[in-house]
């Protein structure tokens, strides 16, 4: 990355997911790698199970919210809410997103109402069509499946942030992402972390390269 | 993570949260007395001093019943010779601010600072309340700070700004400078030990009334000139130079966005970028206002920058053309960002902005016109969700819906606004249901009920609580016990044998309380005992006088990390198909989000990684579907 440029990830998720230590997690990597950082995050009420984001900005940033079509990634941990903040992704910008879905109320409310049975919750598919009229890089990962191959269920927040040091231009080495990554999560989980890490890494290589 | 950086004795740099920031600015200024009530954007601010307590051990903290009570005790520390600080939300600063304009008049001895926090676009508050006016209005100084460094060495500035003109300081925010997280450059901690003044060696007078506030008043003038004086040098009153005549002035998080908003544009305006917002450095700014021939005011909110620089420029440059909130170029709702900046400059420039953001959005509203809405919601294992239940239940079981009046407060609960329930008639702030309600007992034939949650009822509920029983009101109270100030982060309040870092506190006997005061009945509930609610519910909505239910059960998420703690296991529930009929009566009047429907045979799952166990959904279903079946550590 050059001097004076600002490499903009925006985070999101569903509140209860982890986006605050994932957040920790690249801030540490990027601050010892010697990047400057700047956030603009989503703290306010503690409810779980609401819709999260966390503006992550590399370089030379000067606000804390990265602006519309700016975003030179997204890093979601839930695909509805990926499409939520679509409006942030520059055009052609990298989409890394977990398959997961949690059904929102409202969305079981319609299912639960509709005495035929036809509604259905909307699916990864559904959201991907849409997410490929932004940018044809979206990298859709089966996070828990990764996990539980790494020998954790817990440690899909590793497996995406393996995957960002995947794309060409992501400006914090591997090692001290993976290195951040290791020196914040609990200490008995390091190695499926470690594997977790990897994981994401070498499948996002193979579907950007594909 | 952060919280190792606030304790840091070197002098290196650190990736903070500007709430974590101020409190080391507060640290490296050597403050002995801290004392707050949590509230959104500001609670990390009380939730890292009462982590790195045992850590210093040389500063003393209340997590305070309300924030009147916590700026009356860090100006009662201040008196007595003490640095001391709290921070509160806007609207606390209604809460507090009876004191503040008196403590304006009286002045103060060591130094003492308080943050407010404004909230626009209302993320986690009931207005989009400006609290500048308050520094002008009660003749407290006002610093802005726009990023994490300058939350820090503004905290540090505020303190010697206080202790020199014997002055309480307002530091202000908005949300999106308390939850910015930046790279700062740490000042050096030199901490001393915790140690009592004698009040003969330090005392002064500090009280204001009839001919003393009068006297106190003209001498508050002349404190406020000197302070003006001061801020003229300030450094954190700045130009940044640029070329052409068309100006900038701004401050706070506005002035991040404009300095983004102007790069993107690439041009270079003259900006003044104030960081004192009370008094304002006159001088200074009639000098800039003097080079320019028009002027942008960027900030969000009320136009109190745009007002006050107006009368400004009648002495200094009484042709310039003041463009802002007045002349449509920026709106006095919700918060800006880079592109409403960068279009608003791009406009009176005559320039294109560096994206066509409007497409953008216009794109991105289109591709999300499938995307179901993702509101607040009670947690899976709330015990809000049970209580609100079995309300509606007894109201049904009463025929009485149409025949009751909901005054709702402010907590986790005020969600009960929100589908399923939608109880509420009222919500405004901080115990006000009681006191709505004792108008509307006299005015109304219906039933009168009104819930407030266990922090709040300490908080600012107890005089309304006072005041119906000693007027015989007919009134259904519902107290939300859940242990904790549940909504600003699980902290300890009055009802906790707890305050800050743990340490040992009383806890007030709630339903002694209630008895003492005469409360008609006072009955405890169970929420997870879902059904079991019901009747003592429907007891009390049909008595006559003050009768108060106590839903007690711990918030889940406070509840969920004491057995974590603990080593104890969390069974998520599973939904028995062979049992479960498709009723829905565990979704329809439910919202858990621990639940869906599974497409294939259309029953209830349980997702098993977010449900708590509670098992309030069993106590919904008709058929008692959900059971515990196994036991699975989380």
């Amino acid at each position: 990355m050059k001097k004076g440029e600002t490499y903009n990830i925006l985070f999101c998720g569903v509140g209860g997911q982890g986006l605050m230590l994932l957040s920790a997690i690249l801030g540490k990597a990027g601050l010892d790698s010697g990047f400057n950082i700047m956030t603009g995050e989503q703290h306010g009420l503690s409810q779980r199970h609401g819709s999260i984001y966390v503006h992550f900005r590399i370089g030379a940033p000067l606000s804390p919210l990265i602006p519309y079509g700016k975003a030179d990634m997204m890093l979601s941990m839930e695909a509805t809410e990926t499409l939520r903040y679509i409006e942030y992704l520059k055009k052609d910008g990298i989409i890394i997103t977990s398959n997961r879905i949690m059904p929102t109320v409202i969305e079981t409310k319609k299912l639960a109402s509709d005495k035929e049975k036809k509604t259905k919750y909307l699916t990864v598919g559904q959201i991907t069509e849409r997410l490929k009229q932004v940018t044809s890089k979206v990298v859709v990962l089966d996070s828990l499946n990764l996990a539980l191959q790494a020998g954790n269920p817990r440690t899909e927040n590793s497996v995406l942030v393996g995957a960002t040091v995947a794309c060409a231009d992501f400006p914090i080495p591997k090692e001290e992402v993976k290195k951040a990554v290791l020196a914040l999560v609990p200490p008995k989980t390091i190695e499926a972390n470690s594997r977790a890490f990897d994981l994401g890494c070498s499948i996002c290589a193979d579907c950007l390269g594909g | 993570m952060t919280v190792e950086d606030v304790k840091r004795t070197d002098t290196g740099n650190a990736l903070l949260l500007a709430n974590e920031a101020v409190v080391r600015g507060a640290l490296e200024a050597n403050v002995k007395v801290v004392a707050f009530y949590p509230g959104s954007p500001t609670s990390e601010i009380l939730d890292t001093f009462s982590e790195v307590i045992d850590h210093f051990g040389d500063y003393k903290m209340h997590i305070s019943s309300n924030e009147k009570v916590a700026l009356e005790t860090v100006a009662g520390a201040s008196m007595a010779g003490l640095r001391s600080f709290t921070s509160m939300k806007s609207v606390g600063m209604n809460v507090a601010s009876d004191s503040m304009f008196s403590i304006g008049y009286t002045g103060l001895n060591a130094g003492c600072v308080c943050l407010i926090a404004d909230d626009p676009h209302a993320h986690s508050s009931q207005s989009e309340q400006d609290g500048r006016y308050f520094g002008e209005a009660a003749y407290v100084p006002m610093l802005e700070p726009s990023t994490a460094q300058e939350a820090l060495d503004m905290t540090k500035w505020a303190f010697e700004v206080s202790e020199k003109h014997k002055t309480l300081v307002i530091l202000r925010t908005t949300t999106r400078v308390n939850h910015q997280r930046g790279v700062v450059k740490l000042g050096r901690l030199d901490r001393t030990p915790f140690k009592k003044n004698r009040w003969q060696d330090i005392k002064g007078p500090y009280y204001t009334v009839g001919e003393v506030a009068r006297a106190l008043k003209a001498k508050l003038l002349q404190k406020i000139d000197a302070i003006r004086a001061d801020f003229e040098e300030s450094d954190f009153n700045f130009i940044v130079p640029g070329s052409g005549t068309v100006g900038i002035l701004t401050a706070g998080v506005s002035y991040d966005h404009t300095r983004e908003a102007m790069r993107n544009l690439r041009v270079k305006l003259p900006m003044f970028k104030l960081g004192t917002v009370f008094p304002f450095p006159e001088k200074k700014l009639g000098e800039f206002l003097r080079t320019i021939s028009t002027l942008i005011v960027v900030e969000e909110l009320a136009p109190y920058l745009e007002t006050r620089i107006a009368a400004l420029a009648h002495t200094y440059n009484p042709s310039l053309k003041i463009l802002g909130k007045k002349s449509g170029h920026f709106s006095e709702m919700l918060e800006y960002n880079v592109p409403i900046v960068e279009t608003a400059l791009a406009r009176v420039l005559g320039k294109k902005p560096s994206m066509d953001y409007d497409a953008i959005l216009k794109k991105a509203e289109e591709l999300k016109d499938m995307l179901p809405e993702r509101p607040p919601i009670f947690c899976p294992g709330c015990p809000h969700r049970g209580t609100l239940w079995a309300f509606r239940q007894a109201l049904q079981q009463l025929r009485i819906q149409n025949k009751i009046v909901f005054n709702n407060d402010i907590g986790c609960y005020s969600m009960a606004f929100l589908p399923p329930n939608e109880f509420s008639d009222s919500m405004l702030a901080m115990g006000s249901s009681l006191g709505i309600s004792a108008g509307m007992e006299m005015a109304l034939e219906d039933k009168v009920i009104a819930m407030v949650g266990d922090s709040t009822l300490y908080h600012a509920a107890l005089p309304g609580v006072v005041n119906l029983i000693h007027h015989n009101a007919n009134v259904t109270l519902f107290v939300l016990d859940n242990a904790v100030t549940a909504m600003t982060g699980q902290q300890y309040n009055p009802n906790s044998p707890y305050n800050a870092g743990g340490h040992e506190a009383r806890k007030i006997n709630m339903e002694k309380m209630f008895d003492a005061l005469g409360a008609d009945s006072v009955t405890i509930i169970d929420p997870y005992e879902t059904r079991d609610c019901i009747a003592p519910i429907k007891k009390a909505m049909e008595a006559d006088g003050f009768n108060v239910i106590i839903s007690r059960r711990d918030c889940a998420l406070y509840g969920d990390r004491l057995k974590r703690d603990a080593g104890e296991i969390i069974v998520p529930s599973e939904n028995m198909k062979d049992i479960c009929r498709s009723i829905y009566a565990c979704i329809r009047d439910f919202y858990c989000p621990a639940i869906a429907i599974d497409e294939k045979d259309h029953k209830m799952i349980i997702q098993q990684e977010l449900c708590d166990g509670c098992l309030e959904c069993r106590q919904a279903c008709p058929v008692n579907a959900p059971k515990h079946v196994k036991v699975k550590g989380r």
